[in-house]
């Protein structure tokens, strides 16, 4: 359950929000706070005014795992798993335990053969992958992805939502501006201006969007 | 007016490119994954990465420019006029395309990306080269940014324009298709024959091929049209 009360911070303004569903679409136009939000649910930002709960706890309190939309600007480490390897050694995991986890997840990635490379090497979708697979290996209760899909090519952005929804994380936070994956999301919230315009399942919000282009494409040539 | 690629080579640690084929007036669209050498194809078109073996020749070509991907990469200027003045420029004109007019005084890193790249879109646009090449020009933007820029790119009437994007909702009315797969550049055709055998067609066009409608370009309102025609 993610619980939002009295939400003050920058832009965003959001009284009262209770959403319990696992896979959660953030759409909205450039602009409508939706980084913001991300940034407030993932801890990375106290709220100005209000409050903030993930699985009944402040997100400070949950892991949380990120994916950004930038990879370059989350990358810290030169080679790729060291990268990976990053997430359980900050946690002081033991050495075989850090190098399973590090081998578990790019498998589930299907970047073992990027592991020894160098990062800078990469494409940027590839950083995207190894960044995906930078939060997993911390088995995240709580996986945020902020446009992560904005630079992938289909057959890559598929993989991503494969891993997601393969993934443990009790909630997943996905911002995306394709609204053909978020039609496939058990809830979307629709922003505007720093406000929740909409939210319900993908049925209920896009409905109130018919009239944008806001609307899937997929419904548009199949319905 | 046209670039011809003449079996072109290019490697760079364990990725080879290799393309062959000719760009003619119009715009054309460089699909294909991640990884898979747009960018790279991209830089040998501009001519800011030689060819190990082949060339990239250009007939009638006297100007060419290239949007990068990441619209910050372009930014030289502390003020968001002086950046459109330095790609040489009237300040009011780009930034009255750009929708950024009461910008001009503002730094251009305090602009969210998607009016970074309006703004860097305006700029290559005004300028009007002969040669303009697009690498994902549509990425970052909302639906509504996509549609206008999709809008920018229709109105221009001359030269060759060069879209490298993986983009699967909003696109432009396109001339031809190429798909890059592992490096290897392939020439699908012009529009509409080549739509059938794109291979990364985004999934809205997939879906209306497979109910039988044969649609006249690559864009969500052609295939809902061809949709219509078939479906009475």
């Amino acid at each position: 359950m993610i619980r939002i009360a009295d939400l003050r911070h920058r832009l965003l303004d959001i009284p009262g929000l209770a959403v319990d569903a696992r896979h959660i679409a953030v759409i909205g136009p450039n602009g409508s706070g939706k980084t913001t939000l991300l940034s407030v649910c993932s801890g990375i930002e106290e709220p100005e005014a209000g409050s903030v709960l993930l699985l009944d706890r402040p997100p400070s309190a949950v892991k949380v795992g990120w994916v950004g939309e930038f990879p370059d600007r989350t990358l810290l480490f030169s080679r790729v798993y060291d990268e990976i390897a990053s997430t359980p050694r900050f946690r002081h995991r033991p050495c075989p335990e850090t190098d399973r986890a590090v081998r578990a997840v790019a498998e589930v990635v299907g970047i073992r053969h990027l592991l020894g490379k160098k990062v800078a090497a990469l494409s940027g979708g590839e950083k995207a992958l190894v960044a995906l697979a930078a939060a997993c290996a911390g088995d995240p209760e709580v996986l945020v992805l902020d446009e992560a899909d904005s630079h992938l090519d289909g057959v890559t952005a598929e993989r991503v939502q494969r891993v997601v929804r393969e993934s443990a994380a009790a909630h997943v936070l996905w911002c995306t501006q394709s609204m053909d994956v978020a039609a496939t999301a058990d809830c979307v919230l629709f922003m505007e201006n720093g406000r929740v315009r909409h939210h319900g399942t993908p049925e209920e919000v896009f409905s109130a969007l018919e009239e944008t282009c806001f609307y899937p494409t997929l419904w548009r040539v199949s319905r | 007016m046209r670039v011809e690629l003449a079996d072109l080579v290019f490697s760079q640690d364990s990725f080879t490119l290799r393309g062959s084929g000719t760009f003619d007036e119009g715009v054309h669209l460089v699909s294909g994954p991640v990884g898979s050498g747009k960018s790279t194809l991209a830089l040998l078109l501009a001519g800011l990465l030689r060819p190990e073996r082949g060339a990239v020749r250009r007939h009638g070509v006297l100007t060419t420019q290239l949007l990068l991907q990441f619209p910050e990469h372009h930014i030289t200027s502390p003020t968001i006029a002086g950046e459109a003045a330095s790609w040489g420029l009237v300040p009011e004109d780009a930034l009255a395309l750009a929708e950024l007019s009461a910008r001009a005084d503002d730094d251009p890193f305090h602009l969210s990306r998607g009016e970074l790249k309006r703004l860097t879109l305006a700029c290559a646009l005004l300028r009007d080269p002969d040669l303009l090449l697009l690498d994902e020009p549509f990425s970052s933007l909302d639906c509504t940014a996509k549609r206008r820029a999709c809008r920018m790119l229709e109105k221009r009437d001359a030269g060759i324009t060069v879209v490298f994007s993986h983009e699967r909702a909003v696109l432009p009315r396109v001339d031809a298709i190429w798909e890059m797969e592992e490096g290897v550049l392939a020439a699908r055709g012009s529009v509409p024959d080549a739509i059938p055998s794109w291979q990364h067609a985004p999934p809205y066009l997939r879906c209306a091929l497979e109910q039988g409608a044969r649609p006249m370009n690559i864009r969500l309102s052609d295939a809902r049209e061809a949709l219509c025609r078939i479906r009475g």
